[in-house]
């Protein structure tokens, strides 16, 4: 029982109250009305996700675009499987590029064995497509040869109503001149009903045209999945090509015995040579010198991935967010405090509330610039550029502008919920502070932020989910490395694969600001107080 | 030994359509050191407006009142007060409520001192052992409770009470009525409690003012409530006094109320007894 108290208050803090009714329903109680729950809650939702999931098949492939068609849900799945797959990959690469030694030596061996299991499995798999292939062409033709010929017969006799009716008539054209106006008028609706009768000719060509596209665009599960497994297995190999690369002849330690040992020649060459010229050979060492250094710290030069790029949007939102609070939460205690105040922000807060981030960016882009002509020697660069975690993430001027504009568009929520926070202070407390003769900042300190605690953080919940959605669009203008870049540089690539990467983005770009909505309802929880207890 | 003068205090809002609203006029009362004076008359008269000026929370519009000897300006912790509602900070603990106006009051106190003073204020209270409740896990009379450790915690000159019981059970209301007589009458802190409660003023006071109705409200009559002290609640219920003295407070209520009275300063000297030897002055 202890147990199933505890399992509720964590359930409830965390805001994840739909899993209560499971926990009671465990325990026993009451079991008619937590089933109930556990169908309103858990059953229904689900069953409407699914129900989502089947129209979005049925509906998606209906509408054809320049990148093929429009997803499925099993597409955008093997998107994100292409995506993480890439992610491990570059993983991989980096490690090995800096593995010394004999695990280098093991890493090495044991690519080498899977790139010839691969080479067999991919001539075997290429085999099968190519029987598949034949066959389904074969069937295919099967297939569409109905409607080809159908095609074919209408599209024959259009073609020859046409010429046909065109030579009669141009020939009864000829007799026509010394003919009185009926018969021209007889002629005239002649004409006419060729030509309806051409149009209905085309139409029904056509009709059959979308029929055969139809059938040839019949798409062969067998032929897919081959083609699928070849693919894969020939993006393994070329992985395993580099990779063996990068462990092998190319990795770190292998380049540093070559460049130690071209070091050490060219020092005895220049120790003991007796003829030639010394000043070159000495240059020779130094030169040589400052290669071995450069190879000692080098790094495999890994690619963004998603992954990478997803942190370094969090961190980008959350420089913003940190400043949009600076900013935000102490002008909002003085516009609580001061109507003069207040009176003087609204103007500036009703102009630059409704502001897009579209219109911040630049703004803030050029500013920025402005006061970095130089970035990579400027202070704050190189200081952030010291920051353990931060540093790899490539701190930049877009990164600060892009925090920048989330703070200029997320800052306004906090700045007025603070207000209304601290305005809306009980005057019970305020005259208990004034009894007590607190002074300004014992008032400020003790009962005014207190009391406006929850709003605020209400506030800076808003600001938060603000903040994340207008990143996305910082990101993608500002060619920020992050999400924004990933969907831009999927938008770019146009191809169908890339289509259904940016739909893995929306679901992941949901699921965070999921999770940092779920974490501020939280934190607003712990600083809310039951100021309402039984009398 | 007079510790408060109130002198024609009165209050007026601002009316714009005319004349100002004169909800207070002419309000003089004199309060020895030590006495317990109590405030009664129907809802909306004033007597809440005469102890928030007491109390430096409303601005007085006519008249002044001196305390120990200096005229009030504002509020101070000179003049605790213990409202209604609790009023605590849901954010402390009992503790950190009582110390909030403990820190202020003793600057120059050191924190074992501060601490000690928190410490008997809640003791004085009964709330010895739940120092550390936050108030959402205390009952209202335990809130009201802690609301009167912060006030006497300041050591006040003079002691406000608006109707400090009001929104409680009449249980826990008996009980909080005789915290209160334990603490006065250990401490001798000159009170003033307003209330609508003919009983909770008889057993308590040592003197009722009664108020006419507003607007233009102040003082009908007062009244002396000679029990000894430390009184004791059966013996007082027993007491023939007690129900007259409820009859009179009663009967001014439901006749005499909405009479007009001339101004005067009311003191120790000029009462209205039943026992005492001091002549009827203020009938009507």
């Amino acid at each position: 029982m202890e147990i199933k108290y505890r399992l509720l208050k964590v359930i409830d803090t965390a805001g994840l109250s739909f899993l209560s009714p499971v926990v009671r329903l465990a325990a026993g109680e009451e079991p008619r009305k937590q089933l109930k729950d556990i169908g309103r809650w858990i059953i229904v939702p689900v069953f409407a996700m699914v129900l989502f999931g089947v129209l979005w098949s049925i509906i998606a492939p209906r509408h054809k675009t320049k990148s093929g068609e429009v997803p499925t849900p099993a597409v955008v799945l093997e998107a994100w499987d292409g995506i993480s797959r890439f992610h491990d990959n570059e993983s991989a690469k980096e490690e090995g590029f800096q593995l010394t030694g004999d695990s280098r030596l093991a890493e090495l061996k044991q690519a080498v064995a899977r790139l010839s299991e691969v080479e067999s499995l991919e001539v075997a798999a290429n085999q099968r497509l190519k029987e598949v292939r034949e066959s389904t062409d074969t069937e295919k033709l099967k297939i569409i040869a109905p409607f080809k010929s159908a095609y074919d017969a209408k599209s024959n006799e259009y073609r020859d109503y046409r010429k046909s009716s065109a030579a009669r008539l141009k020939e009864l054209g000829g007799t026509l001149l010394e003919k009185g106006e009926s018969e021209r008028l007889a002629y005239l609706a002649d004409m006419r009903a060729v030509e309806v009768k051409t149009e209905e000719l085309k139409a029904e060509r056509d009709a059959l045209k979308v029929e055969l596209e139809a059938a040839e665009e019949q798409t062969f599960p067998d032929l897919k999945e081959a083609l699928k497994a070849s693919t894969l297995l020939g993006e393994e190999k070329q992985f395993l090509i580099k990779y063996i690369d990068l462990v092998g002849e190319s990795s770190r330690e292998f380049k540093l015995a070559a460049a130690q040992e071209t070091l050490k020649s060219s020092r005895q060459e220049f120790l003991t040579s007796t003829e030639g010229d010394l000043y070159k050979l000495c240059g020779n060492v130094i030169k040589n010198e400052k290669f071995t250094e450069t190879i000692g710290t080098s790094q495999y030069a890994k690619p963004w991935t998603l992954p990478k790029q997803i942190v370094r949007s969090l961190f980008c939102v959350f420089t913003g967010f940190l400043l949009a609070s600076i900013i935000a939460i102490p002008i909002g205690i003085l516009c609580g405090l001061s109507n003069t105040f207040m009176a003087a922000m609204t103007p500036f807060i009703a102009l630059f509330k409704p502001v897009s981030p579209l219109v911040w960016l630049p703004i803030v882009m050029i500013i920025v610039g402005g006061f970095m002509p130089d970035p990579d020697n400027h202070w704050l660069i190189v200081a952030l550029a010291k920051v353990p975690i931060l540093k790899e993430y490539k701190i930049d001027p877009m990164f600060l502008s892009s925090a920048i504009t989330v703070a200029l568009c997320s800052l306004w929520a906090t700045l007025v919920n603070t207000a209304l926070g601290v305005g809306s202070i009980d005057k019970d407390h305020l005259n208990v502070a004034r009894v007590l003769r607190l002074g300004f900042f014992a008032r400020l300190f003790k009962i005014i932020i207190p009391t406006a605690l929850p709003l605020i953080f209400a506030g800076l919940r808003i600001s938060l989910g603000v903040g994340w959605m207008v990143l996305v669009a910082a990101e993608i203008l500002s060619t920020s490395e992050g999400i924004g870049k990933f969907v831009n540089d999927m938008y770019t690539n146009g191809s169908a694969e890339s289509f259904a990467q940016i739909f893995v983005v929306v679901f992941i770009v949901g699921f965070i600001g999921m999770v940092l909505d779920r974490i501020m309802v939280f934190l607003q929880r712990l600083v809310s107080f039951d100021t309402s207890p039984a009398l | 030994m007079r510790s408060v003068e109130i002198f024609k205090i009165g209050k007026a809002y601002p009316n714009p359509y005319g004349e100002p609203f004169r909800a207070v006029v002419d309000f003089s009362l004199n309060i020895d050191q030590g006495e317990f004076v109590g405030l009664i008359g129907h809802s909306g008269c004033g007597k809440s407006t005469v102890l928030t000026m007491l109390a430096g929370l409303n601005e007085i519009s006519e008249g002044g009142i001196v305390v120990s000897g200096r005229e009030i300006d504002g509020a101070g912790p000179d003049r605790a007060v213990v409202f209604q509602s609790p009023c605590l900070m849901p954010w402390s603990t009992a503790y950190g409520n009582v110390m909030l106006g403990v820190k202020n009051v003793y600057p120059h106190a050191s924190r074992a001192e501060r601490s000690q003073i928190v410490e008997s204020a809640l003791s004085s209270v009964g709330l010895a052992d739940s120092m550390e409740k936050y108030p959402r896990e205390m009952s209202g009379g335990m809130q009201q409770r802690v609301g009167i450790a912060r006030a006497i915690a300041l050591k006040p000159k003079l002691l406000l009470l608006d109707e400090p019981f009001g929104r409680l059970d009449s249980l826990t209301r008996m009980e909080l009525q005789d915290v209160m007589l334990d603490i006065l009458n250990r401490e001798k802190i000159t009170t003033l409690l307003v209330s609508h409660d003919v009983d909770e003023v008889v057993f308590l006071c040592d003197r009722v003012v009664m108020m006419t109705n507003g607007p233009e409200a102040t003082i009908g009559e007062v009244l002396a409530i000679d029990f000894e002290r430390p009184r004791d609640r059966t013996e007082i219920l027993q007491d023939p006094l007690y129900f007259r003295c409820l009859d009179h407070l009663v009967s001014f209520l439901t006749e005499r109320a909405h009479l007009r009275t001339e101004p005067r300063i009311h003191d120790s000297s000029n009462l209205l007894t039943f026992e005492g030897t001091k002549p009827e002055v203020a009938a009507h």
